[in-house]
């Protein structure tokens, strides 16, 4: 009985692993979605004129 | 030996009371920021210095002045030829500070937003108003994000730039916000523009740490230490961080001030924190020997003592790495929470010093260990580099104004899309959520002086009292002439001049 509980036990621990190892992986691909999320956005970042953006953003008198 | 004590210093007058804070490790924070700003699509030219005073048209019209104190106790400033600044109101924790600066951030946007709605009427419709929260603009002129912290006076200037430089110049690891420079990227956005470290001068040389002595505070008790190497973060982990570390570092270097003794902290200095602050800056891996010890043998020495990792041998460059100092500082920082417990999780009423040093060691070891993707979603610098080598992937003929215009976006508080986009896909990392930013607007923190100037302001306005105050002082003119001293930035609660004040205005 001891014994039937704990290999239930380990079962359900690795399923917990292969849980968590999916979430890992989903959270990896979930990631790398996001980022090219962004880069898409900074894509039409660079749609502008550069050279003016960066120009034109001229500015003494700090500290 | 630079002049401390300020001439116009007023005494403490009839004050015969200490702070109550003197005796304990509570601390005022504040940041001062310096906004840049720039116009593109306009249909005729546009000054943007113009364009500032525009955004702070609605302001001024109140208060006739360049200087204007906010119902929430912060400070707006323009002047002509001047970058807008915010400056927080004073702050007992680094997160209310946070929330302050970004009701800074927030307040600023609006105006630019107004101020863009007026400039569309005669300027086109594709006038766009940048407001970035940056450091340096295209032409290589710098600007700073300052942090203010009141220390016990009994804490000298040689000990802060031994003990404290060193501490500033490496935990840009975490708190830099990155920089495409004509040398390629850097960890900060400020090292090839500050040259001495600590100075008393404010415009020939630009100094890591100033020692002007202007306290707004009592001068007997404390002093403001003004620290102008930190870049300007769009993390707010990163500003919490920049704040809450320095912190603890503050509290061993009085504490040990205070009792006359050794902090440990001695062996840490630097030869040359200038050519230090650049070469770390340079050092995108965080591994290379880019520190000049002072004392090699001492800095070793302190490794062993507070067992902290060490690399290298002792050899005869004398050179380590920014990591090895951030770890000796958080080994003696750590040492010394465990030591005094309770007094010093007081210090702070909102964050606990023990998280902060989890979040410190966990960030440090991250570095340490090249982990740079599970920092991306906190260090500035990090983040911002990421983006740049995923779309050099993406876009090899990425060039270097592209990479400037990334760089800049990033920082545009009003118009950039870069960090919102980041922000939406999940992939910053946020402490403060909108409802807190939204009451500070218009609300001072509770727990400093800021809420006696918060509520005297907003009764002023409600009153059409004329009124002027600065950090220490509230007076009214007409139509009755009043006022009243707020000398000790932790005092919360009225004294019978300030209830005379705000009686005179209702």
């Amino acid at each position: 009985m001891a014994q039937q509980m704990k290999k239930q036990q380990q079962s359900a621990e690795s399923d917990n692993e292969i849980q968590e190892q999916v979430k890992k992986t989903g959270n990896v691909q979930e990631q790398s979605d996001a980022l090219d999320a962004v880069l898409d956005d900074i894509s039409s970042v660079l749609e502008t004129d550069a050279e003016q953006y960066v120009s034109s953003f001229v500015q003494k008198g700090g500290e | 030996m630079p002049q401390l004590r300020d001439s116009s210093n007023q005494g403490p007058g009839n004050r015969t009371q200490r702070s109550a804070e003197y005796d304990s490790y509570a601390r005022i924070f504040g940041i001062e920021t310096e906004y840049g700003v720039s116009v593109t699509g306009a249909n005729q030219p546009c000054d943007p210095g113009q364009v500032a005073m525009m955004m702070f048209a609605p302001i001024l019209s109140r208060s006739r002045s360049t200087n204007t104190y906010l119902e929430n106790g912060s400070r707006l400033y323009l002047d002509v030829g001047s970058h807008p600044e915010y400056a927080t109101a004073e702050a007992r924790d680094p997160s209310q500070a946070l929330v302050q600066d970004l009701a800074g951030e927030e307040i600023m946007r609006r105006l630019v937003k107004g101020a863009q709605a007026r400039l569309r009427k005669t300027h086109g419709e594709h006038a766009t108003i940048h407001l970035f929260k940056n450091n340096v603009d295209s032409a290589g002129h710098s600007f700073g994000c300052h942090e203010n912290y009141l220390v016990r006076r009994y804490v000298s200037l040689p000990v802060i730039k031994q003990q404290l430089l060193p501490f500033l110049v490496t935990r840009q690891l975490f708190t830099g916000a990155g920089r495409v420079s004509d040398n390629g990227f850097e960890i900060t956005q400020r090292a090839a523009f500050l040259d001495e470290g600590v100075s008393s001068s404010t415009t020939r040389s630009r100094p890591m740490v100033n020692t002007r002595d202007e306290p707004h505070a009592d001068p007997d008790e404390f002093r403001r230490l003004h620290v102008i190497i930190g870049d300007s973060n769009r993390s707010q982990w990163a500003t919490f961080m920049k704040l809450a570390t320095t912190h603890l570092v503050l509290c061993v270097i009085e504490d040990a001030a205070c009792r006359g003794v050794s902090s440990g902290l001695e062996a840490c200095g630097l030869t040359d924190p200038s050519a230090s602050n650049q070469a770390m800056s340079a050092d995108l891996s965080c591994h290379q020997a880019t520190m000049q010890m002072e004392d090699i043998e001492a800095f070793r020495a302190a490794q062993q003592k507070f067992g902290t990792q060490i690399v290298g041998n002792a050899d005869s460059t004398g050179k380590v790495t920014a990591l090895e100092i951030q770890y000796l500082y958080w080994h003696i920082v750590s040492r010394f929470v465990e030591y005094h417990g309770d007094e010093l999780e007081n210090s702070l009423p909102h964050t606990s010093c023990k998280d902060i040093l989890n979040e410190w060691k966990r960030t440090l070891d991250a570095l340490s260990e090249g982990d740079f993707a599970s920092l991306s979603n906190r260090v500035d610098w990090v983040a911002k580099y990421q983006l740049l080598t995923q779309m050099e992937r993406r876009n090899p003929a990425l060039s270097p104004v592209q990479a400037q215009e990334i760089d800049l976006n990033y920082h545009d508080i009003a118009n950039g899309t870069i960090y919102p986009s980041l922000l939406k896909h999940g992939l910053m990392e946020t402490l403060v959520d909108d409802d807190a930013v939204e009451h500070a607007l218009g609300n001072p923190p509770t727990d400093t002086r800021a809420a006696l100037r918060g509520a005297f302001i907003h009764q002023a306005l409600h009153s059409g009292a004329a009124f002027s105050c600065d950090w220490t002082h509230l007076k009214t003119t007409t139509p009755i002439r009043c006022e009243a001293t707020l000398i000790d930035p932790f005092a919360s609660k009225p004294d019978s001049d300030y209830e005379q004040l705000m009686n005179s205005l209702r």
